[in-house]
């Protein structure tokens, strides 16, 4: 079985990478709002960044929960002015595709392939406030 | 359909419990000629269905999540039921809105799916995956819409199909 982990890498500098891997659900949304919100630099003493990646290119499941974690967040960062970028990277699993595909979130997000264009987007501008 | 389900789970509907059923489902899929695709969207309706029953479906008391797999010659059939309220959208118990987007992903992912129950009765989702498929039920249900401000999906009203009945 996949390890369900989810860690901030926040080694490059002033965007912050929330990396999720494995499978993920109901059970671990928490855990990835939590995350998220230490991303976002949402606590009392934290900073913000210029820009949150969420990198899935290690995940292998996630369901409307972690969808509903990842719009929240991304309502978040435009209000806070931070850019905020899904990576899906070069060879996602399907399922995990399909689910941003057919609920037309791909532009919404955005969601991008590699975590270069990830993190240049993420830094450059904050997400369009769609 | 046999009459026996292949798999018969019977769970406490809490969060931990859903990856259960996901993985009994993997296990049944083993032994049947179902298409990579086909198991990965069984997956997704499956786990959507075990949400409802556990974010909607009891208020503060533990209640139960059963699920029945059946499989025959040509599809296998989910059955998920819960005891609980209905599946009205409202606050969950984790005090975060749920999304909101389960029934539409249930209708877009399955080949037929069936919603019956109420209050008071419980709630039965039935869903069923065909081994291979000649078309993708995502363009018979598509997913309209999209987050709104609340943070509950928004359908496009005009544009959604079977969403209380048989996809």
């Amino acid at each position: 079985m996949d390890a369900r982990t989810i860690a901030l890498d926040d080694s490059h500098g002033d965007v912050r990478i929330v990396v999720v891997r494995g499978e993920h659900d109901i059970y671990t949304a928490p855990a990835l709002r939590d995350r998220l919100d230490e991303a976002l630099g949402t606590g009392a003493s934290a900073t913000p960044p210029a820009g949150v990646v969420v990198d899935l290119s290690a995940a292998t499941f996630l369901d409307s929960s972690i969808l509903g974690a990842l719009l929240e967040a991304r309502r978040q960062a435009l209000e806070a002015g931070i850019g905020y970028v899904v990576c899906l990277g070069g060879q996602p699993e399907p399922g995990v595709e399909r689910i941003l595909e057919i609920t037309g979130l791909v532009p919404v997000f955005p969601v991008v392939r590699s975590l270069d264009e990830a993190l240049g987007a993420a830094r450059s501008a904050p997400a369009d406030a769609a | 359909m046999s009459d026996a389900p292949v798999v018969r789970l019977e769970l406490p509907a809490r969060p931990e419990g859903v990856g259960v059923v996901r993985q009994a489902l993997v296990g049944v899929a083993d032994g049947l000629a179902l298409d990579g695709a086909v198991l990965a969207d069984a997956k997704m309706a499956v786990t959507e269905a075990c949400t409802n029953a556990v974010v909607h479906a009891y208020d503060d008391e533990a209640g139960r999540l059963d699920v029945e797999m059946f499989a025959d010659d040509h599809a296998l059939t989910v059955v998920v039921r819960d005891k609980g309220s209905g599946i009205q959208p409202r606050a969950n118990r984790t005090g975060t809105t749920a999304l909101g987007l389960g029934l539409p992903l249930i209708a877009a992912l399955s080949d037929t799916f069936e919603v019956r129950g109420g209050p008071g009765i419980g709630t039965e989702v039935r869903m069923s995956f065909t081994y291979e498929r000649e078309t993708d039920p995502v363009e018979d249900n598509p997913i309209t819409g999209g987050p709104g401000p609340t943070g509950r999906w928004e359908l496009d009203e005009d544009a959604v199909g079977g969403a209380d009945g048989t996809a």
